[in-house]
């Protein structure tokens, strides 16, 4: 028997669904016969206490989810996510390195300097990619910190937003679908696969409402794993193989009949009805990774 | 070389990466990236520019190394902090924003303050840790130092383990001990003329396994 001490914070119970897929990790963990139990902000000292723990809260470097993943990993207890995966995965600079240096399927991507934020590099950057084109500050997630721009001016204006926190970002060729491709994957193997649909006149899968501080989110539409593309799954496997053996949730378009990669996360949404809605057993697989 | 001619660069080398500042997300940290992803070893590495800024984590693997630490806490809540330790506690950030020392508190009104200012109105958690004699704050370039022997050795240590060149040790001294408490970025006006000269002559040592110093 192991005990599974899973960290979260607060918010991740303000969504049903996603506490609803929360109460289903508690469930599967003890009806394989282990211990589960939620550990707050409050209870990191506990960390030692258990063989294993299971990260849902945000994720990032910055974030206190890095201390317990580190300090879980530093004390040999089993982690997901990795301190790794979230070095890498939390950095879209990091990553898209990554996918260049092992020549990944992307799409087409730039990597921006402050000191090169300048006219004639915009220029470039335009010829290149056509107009508009997407800047991304390297620490986005949940398409925060993603954005359209088509002139020069936006461009700027973008730039320097994200250029406060991050000196270097990302910029990408804007290639416009009606979904996203997300394929979970836990230990180089698919667990789940899902179309993140683009909300209608929309162009990313959550887009903030105007005036509001709120999101629209489109919908998640799950087929079974094995019925999924032969090819899409190979090339969300070789994406996740350059960062690491955890858990991930990798974004793919399909562009003109081959897959490219958008991004890979760790710390993949897990929602009941949504990711688990055609594999149901994510819950049992992930569980019993942590407890191998 | 210049940190942004590097970045622009393909060489494959043992590169030394010098900065006063490596904080994650900047110049610093996406020099020793790129040098990571072009297959070089690199000082500091990427992992340990991450880990060195987190107190929690830089205490951790410090005691793994056998560095003098105290126990600490990492919480968000001034009341378990007053349960756990006693007072007086030195209270360090643990928040994305943050890199710039430490706040005291010898009681709950001050501790509270520290806990709200470092926590940025208690949504980040903090690292307490207990106060129990006097904390002092040097450089350390390359591990040295001009401090007292054990000073010294938990400086060397640091460098040791961590490999950050150039950053500010907090460290507190409790009688005849001395214990690490916590490390930061140094300030670009801190570097003072003997600190550019002991970076040089650590250069010169180092660059024995290669060309590429960027900084």
């Amino acid at each position: 028997m192991a005990s599974i001490a899973c960290f979260v914070e607060k918010y991740n119970f303000t969504d049903p669904k996603e506490a609803k897929a929360l109460d289903n990790f508690k469930l599967a963990a003890e009806s394989l016969g282990n211990r589960f139990s939620f550990m707050f902000r409050e209870n990191l000292m506990e960390i030692p206490k258990n063989d294993a723990i299971f990260i849902r809260a945000t994720t990032d470097p910055l974030y206190t989810a890095y201390v317990v993943s580190k300090t879980a990993w530093e004390l040999g207890l089993n982690v997901v996510d990795d301190p790794k995966s979230i070095q890498i995965c939390g950095n879209k600079v990091h990553l898209y390195a990554l996918f260049e240096k092992h020549d990944i399927p992307r799409i087409p991507t730039i990597l921006l300097n402050k000191d090169d934020l300048h006219h004639k590099r915009i220029l470039e950057i335009f010829r290149a990619f056509g107009r508009p084109v997407v800047v991304k500050a390297p620490y986005t997630s949940f398409s925060k910190y993603v954005e359209k721009v088509a002139c020069e001016t936006s461009f700027r204006e973008v730039a320097k937003r994200f250029f406060r926190k991050s000196d270097v970002l990302v910029v990408q060729k804007f290639m416009p679908t009606a979904f996203d491709w997300r394929v979970g994957v836990l230990n180089d193997e698919v667990l789940y696969v899902c179309k993140y649909m683009v909300p209608k006149g929309r162009w990313k899968h959550g887009a903030k409402r105007k005036g509001k501080p709120s999101f629209v989110w489109g919908r998640t539409v799950s087929l079974k794993a094995e019925n999924a593309p032969a090819r899409l799954k190979e090339v969300a496997l070789r994406a996740c193989s350059v960062v690491g053996h955890g858990l991930y949730g990798v974004d793919l378009k399909e562009v003109e009949g081959d897959y490219v990669v958008v991004e890979v996360n760790d710390n993949p949404s897990i929602y009941a009805g949504q990711e688990d809605l055609r594999d149901k057993d994510i819950y049992e697989r992930i569980i019993d990774y942590l407890t191998k | 070389m210049k940190p942004v001619a590097f970045l622009e660069s393909s060489i494959e080398d043992f590169t030394l990466n010098i900065n006063n500042d490596y904080r994650y997300l900047k110049t610093g940290y996406y020099v020793s990236l790129h040098a990571e992803i072009l297959g070089n070893t690199v000082i500091p590495s990427s992992e340990n520019i991450v880990d060195a800024y987190r107190t929690p984590i830089l205490l951790l693997r410090a005691a793994k190394a056998g560095i003098p630490t105290l126990p600490y806490l990492v919480t968000g809540s001034v009341k378990q902090i007053t349960y756990e330790l006693s007072f007086p506690v030195v209270v360090f950030a643990v928040n994305p924003f943050s890199y710039d020392g430490f706040k005291t508190a010898r009681n709950r009104s001050a501790l509270y303050r520290a806990v709200k200012g470092l926590g940025m109105n208690y949504k980040f958690a903090v690292c307490a840790q207990p106060l129990k004699g006097e904390m002092i704050s040097f450089k350390s370039v390359f591990g040295e130092c001009e401090q007292q022997e054990n000073v010294k050795k938990i400086s060397e240590k640091v460098y040791e383990v961590f490999k950050i060149p150039i950053c500010k040790l907090h460290i507190q001294l409790v009688d005849d001990s001395a214990y690490l408490c916590g490390l930061q970025p140094l300030k670009k006006e801190e570097m003072l003329p003997q600190d550019l000269k002991a970076v040089s002559e650590a250069i010169l040592q180092i660059s024995k396994f290669g060309e590429n110093i960027v900084g």
